[in-house]
């Protein structure tokens, strides 16, 4: 029972940062129809900001986290006037914006590669290697607190889209873009301050991966796949079902590493992603697809 | 006369394609209901989305009170007065039907006002305060049509446009929707249907606009345009107005 509650505990915590890492995914998708493909190399310019930042100047990662948000932000504003304003009228948008987000992806990559080699880094606040012991149970302080960030991260977040003007904007844009307009939202401020925020999430993600996982350059190839499958699962553009989503499966993959081995655990993310395209494509919280 | 809105002879398409309409214009008076009538692809609905800005004029003007709208973004003319709801009824699903009328108006500034407003819509339609916490995509479509119409009420507008209000509704909630707005019309709001029953249309109307290839062939009393002839031969199927 212990070992059951143990695991249960490190994957929710995990699945928390897993959460943070694919609301902005999500975000951006639900509002602008964007499938950025580059999210999780921009998550890995965030932790090369932390990273940095603790290096050169011992600032605590969680501290940081708001410095690295709005720097990604301003860099999120920065790239949607580049590459995606011009294109919202195109009738492939959203196809258009896998390739531009997927060449994003790779110049990011190349970037970072060129800026800070391909070594693997990893910060290492005291927290990041202790771990609190209650009875039998042990539960690393890192993973923990990150967990408990992301989800107040996320929760402030809902609160902000569900009651506030400018998320009732961002929630009328993403259900019913022309409406919106037509009811006086400025569409296009909306769509660059929800790219802002979903960059932001991205860098405040990026923060906390840098004490919970090892990170570098190319490592967003890895968790692409991981943080589709957790969006696919939960409902492109809910970031409810992207909550539920990455809680689930985290919790699944840590089960799986225990009981069947480490190397399998990511597998889980792929399973679900392939099972819930067969059974059920539209997600736990998505709407069905409307059929031509 | 005094007009509302002046259309002179606009020039309007989709993005760079060939113009849809080409030399339309329209005469509103305040406080009546206008209906255009038109084959399919007679420019009905691009004419609409032309005033509320959701298209670039190219040529001609479009005048509201004496002011220019041309080249104006959507929100900006919905400030000046001017709302439109468009065939699909523009509602956001997923949000209640409370939510959609605070998203109604969401250019006002006043919070406190803006729940005044939205309470006395709920008083004036009985249904929607019923289902005020209900998700607008699951209400009938009779109840999403009386929902995207009381939400243009919010902001108190000079000019409704409604394209095709009654589109997949059951004639009994057809005409609850012309009541409707022959109750914004007593109340001074300016209505501008595109109707695709011409005839019901100009029934419940004050002045009929026919429109085909994208320009206005003809307008006037819409007692008159049930009467003419060609009108009715043309676009009514040959049925006498009774």
């Amino acid at each position: 029972m212990a070992d059951i509650l143990q695991i249960l505990i490190l994957g929710l915590a995990l699945g928390g940062v897993i959460a943070l890492m694919g609301s902005g995914l999500s975000l951006v998708f639900g509002v602008m129809r964007i499938v950025n493909l580059a999210h999780p190399s921009l998550i890995i310019g965030g932790a090369y900001v932390t990273y940095w930042a603790f290096k050169m100047t011992g600032v605590d990662p969680i501290v940081m986290l708001p410095v690295a948000s709005l720097i990604m932000a301003a860099i999120g504003v920065l790239l949607y006037r580049l590459m995606f304003e011009r294109e919202t009228k195109s009738a492939k948008y959203s196809e258009m914006t896998v390739l531009l987000t997927f060449a994003l992806a790779m110049m990011v990559e190349g970037l970072l590669g060129g800026l800070f080699t391909n070594t693997q880094r990893v910060v290492s606040p005291d927290y990041a290697t202790d771990a609190f012991f209650i009875g039998d149970l042990f539960i690393p302080k890192g993973q923990l607190y990150a967990g408990i960030v992301s989800l107040v991260i996320i929760t402030a977040l809902s609160l902000f889209l569900k009651y506030s003007r400018l998320g009732y904007a961002i929630r009328a844009t993403t259900q019913n873009r022309e409406a919106a307009e037509l009811l006086g939202v400025n569409v296009n401020f909306i769509c660059i301050l929800a790219f802002a925020i979903g960059i932001g999430l991205a860098g405040a993600a990026g923060s906390l991966v840098s004490f919970v996982f090892s990170f570098f350059p190319a490592k967003h190839w890895e968790w692409i796949a991981m943080l589709m499958s957790v969006v696919v699962l939960g409902g492109m553009g809910s970031i409810l079902g992207t909550v539920v989503a990455a809680l689930l499966l985290s919790v699944i993959a840590a089960f799986v590493g225990t009981w069947i081995g480490a190397t399998w655990s990511t597998l889980t993310f792929f399973l679900a992603l392939f099972l819930i395209l067969l059974v059920r494509p539209q997600g736990l919280f998505g709407e069905k697809p409307e059929m031509a | 006369m005094t007009e509302l809105l002046q259309v002179t002879n606009i020039t309007a398409g989709y993005g760079d394609g060939p113009a849809i309409l080409d030399g339309a214009h329209l005469t509103v008076e305040p406080g009546k209901v206008h209906c255009i009538i038109g084959p399919n692809g007679a420019g009905k609905s691009t004419l609409m989305k032309a005033i509320c800005g959701m298209l670039t004029i190219r040529k001609g003007d479009v005048v509201f009170k004496g002011k220019r709208l041309n080249g104006m973004r959507p929100d900006q003319i919905l400030r000046e007065g001017i709302c439109f709801v468009p065939q699909e009824r523009a509602l956001f699903p997923k949000m209640t039907v409370r939510e959609n009328l605070r998203m109604g108006g969401f250019i006002l500034d006043d919070k406190k006002e803006l729940e005044r407003r939205i309470e006395g819509i709920l008083e004036r339609f009985p249904i929607l305060r019923e289902r005020a916490d209900q998700h607008a995509g699951t209400m009938s479509g009779g109840q999403q049509q009386t929902l995207a119409m009381a939400r243009t009420l919010i902001i108190k507008p000079a000019i409704v446009m409604l394209d095709e209000p009654s589109l997949g509704l059951a004639p009994k909630i057809v005409q609850e929707m012309f009541d409707i707005m022959k109750m914004m019309s007593a109340e001074g709001v300016t209505v501008l249907l595109v109707e695709q029953n011409a005839l019901m249309g100009l029934k419940n109307s004050d002045w009929g606009v026919v429109l085909d290839l994208g320009r206005t062939l003809f307008e006037g009393p819409a007692a008159t345009v049930l009467a003419d002839p060609r009108i009715q031969e043309l676009y009514l199927g040959g049925k006498k107005a009774a």
